[in-house]
């Protein structure tokens, strides 16, 4: 019980200890043991973890064929490219001038050509098939539903066009008349007569045309209805301001994790 | 009035394979007849470009590869275009991969911009160092000491025997980081790890989904501006004076992007007339 319990423990204890003490205390031993020593030790386990990962996939994706599972025919194609890639990666080169190693990268070889024609066509294929998904998603999902929904709905709107060229050739004075019909759809709905939503549109039009020809109808002027501006507002305001609260509240949760790791009260490493 | 609903209400109900031809198309017809819209650079792409520029001439630039085949047409535009530039104005390149694909990807960018296009001798104008697995650890190791982590480069030299791998040991020996990131381990690796502790100005560019939890750093200064998705790409292009991929995809990507908030608002007409009628009847 010893080595599969306290020793493990006592080993996350020290280790854990001793790296956090590397960023805090100017001593050579553990700064190269932190800096050197470590991550190399950590360097032999990730690869130790790619080997124990590569048997894992092998034991599930055959045990699902020999099981007939279902979807079984799909491991069947999982196995045999994970032995091309063994074959191509240890034991047939394809291309004899070039050296073990770097035959990986390397024109000519069969691992090179099973990169650029199975799994860069395939990877590629895959993230594509997003814009599809995405596009029919949000045409049957993103729905004004409620006051949260609709400022995702803007916003996400606002960053999709603002984001590409188009966005920069639509002049902020389109924008402000699309503003005056949606200002006077909402009235019509809300208050339901003709003539306070006709003087709202009619007056709406009138102001944002005065306010343009005194102008001169710059395209990015008022900056507050140009979308590259808008969205780079967005981007850099609402934004930065949930991304750094998410990343706080994971910076602290990895801290008290840590802690609980190096006190030996979170055990789920050792499988308890 | 009620039989424009209904045909709009009919509209709605319209199968996903009409929606996948129609996107299919609005990417696919601007690829083939190109508009030629114009890109104007935002303020984040503008401070890489500029975090280049004021590089001093012969300046050493670690570039790290984190991105593969699926992120390629977001991440391999702005990784060309910046090679270009640090090459254009005479730095020394070091490459990196954080990931195994990415040594792919440096390769066949390497081969396209320092090989073909500038005609750059391999170990004297640049190097590829190659994939390490470890994540953060590599980052870690590399700001210790690089030849404990990198003995022999990607072609299998000794990297004592490199010549451009004079006087470098660890990341502070650089004068500019530059991570073309798709995820983790990725630029947020890079700037807890290398650039914070070193002071290394460290630059990046991302997928578009990324963008969101990079800009804090960008905001904070230690990311020295970010090339974000393809239109980052397309804008970094811009701004050297080389329209390339990026450029030629901002096209396609604007139409789409347009497509998909037509769709979004023709969505949304359809559930307001749904809601309208189920509270009349």
């Amino acid at each position: 019980m010893i080595w599969k319990r306290q020793i493990p423990i006592l080993i996350a204890t020290v280790i854990g200890f001793a790296t956090l003490f590397g960023w805090f205390i100017d001593h050579p031993g553990i700064e190269s043991f932190v800096n050197d020593d470590a991550t190399q030790w950590y360097d032999i386990l990730a690869s130790f973890a790619i080997f124990l990962g590569a048997l894992n996939l092998m034991k599930l994706q055959g045990k699902k064929v020999f099981k007939q599972q279902s979807g079984w025919q799909y491991s069947i194609f999982a196995i045999g490219g994970f032995f091309f890639a063994i074959v191509a990666g240890f034991i047939y080169k394809g291309n004899d001038a070039v050296e073990w190693g770097v035959h990986v990268t390397s024109k000519g070889t069969l691992f090179k050509w099973m990169f650029d024609y199975m799994f860069t066509p395939l990877s590629a294929t895959m993230f594509a098939l997003l814009a599809f998904f995405v596009a029919s998603a949000s045409y049957r999902a993103f729905r004004v539903r409620n006051l949260e929904a609709t400022l995702l709905l803007v916003s996400g709107i606002i960053i999709m066009v603002g984001r590409v060229p188009l966005g920069s050739s639509i002049s902020s004075w389109f924008i402000m008349y699309l503003m005056v019909l949606i200002v006077s759809i909402a009235v019509n709905i809300k208050l339901k007569d003709k003539k306070i939503t006709f003087s709202t549109f009619l007056g709406g039009v009138l102001i944002v045309t005065i306010w343009g020809s005194s102008l001169g109808w710059p395209i990015d002027q008022p900056g507050l209805f140009y979308l590259p501006i808008l969205q780079d507002w967005i981007y850099n305001n609402p934004n930065v301001a949930g991304a750094r609260a998410i990343m706080i509240g994971i910076g602290l949760g990895i801290f008290a994790t840590s802690i609980r790791y190096i006190l030996g009260i979170e055990k789920s490493y050792i499988g308890e | 009035m009620d039989k424009i609903s209904d045909y709009i209400l009919k509209a709605g109900t319209i199968d996903r394979r009409w929606i996948f031809l129609i996107i299919g198309l609005a990417v696919l017809l601007p690829l083939f007849f190109p508009l030629g819209l114009p890109i104007r650079a935002t303020n984040a792409t503008q401070k890489v470009y500029d975090a280049v520029e004021a590089l001093e001439e012969n300046s050493k630039v670690l570039v790290s590869f984190e991105y593969g085949p699926s992120t390629k047409p977001e991440i391999h535009p702005m990784a060309i275009g910046l090679l270009r530039h640090l090459f254009t104005n005479g730095h020394k390149v070091f490459v990196t991969c954080l990931w195994p694909d990415g040594q792919f990807m440096a390769d066949e960018a390497l081969d396209e911009v320092a090989k073909e296009e500038f005609d750059l001798t391999y170990g004297e104008d640049y190097v590829i160092l190659g994939f390490r697995p470890g994540n953060e650890a590599v980052v870690k190791g590399m700001v210790s000491n690089i030849r404990k982590l990198y003995t022999t480069d990607a072609r299998g030299t000794l990297v004592d025997n490199i010549p451009l791998m004079k006087n470098i040991n660890k990341v502070a020996d650089f004068d500019f980081i530059f991570s073309a990131s798709a995820g983790y381990p990725g630029t947020v690796e890079w700037v807890q790890y290398a650039s914070d502790p070193t002071g290394v100005p460290l630059s990046t560019g991302t997928t578009s989904i990324m963008v969101n939890d990079i800009m804090p750093m960008v905001n904070s200064g230690q990311v020295k501006g970010i090339l974000a998705g393809m239109p980052g790409a397309a804008e970094y292009e811009a701004l050297i004076g080389t329209p390339g991929i990026g450029t030629s995809g901002m096209d396609a990507q604007s139409i789409a992007h347009l497509v998909i908030v037509l769709f979004i608002i023709f969505g949304n007409i359809t559930y307001f007339i749904e809601t309208q009628r189920s509270k009349k009847y």
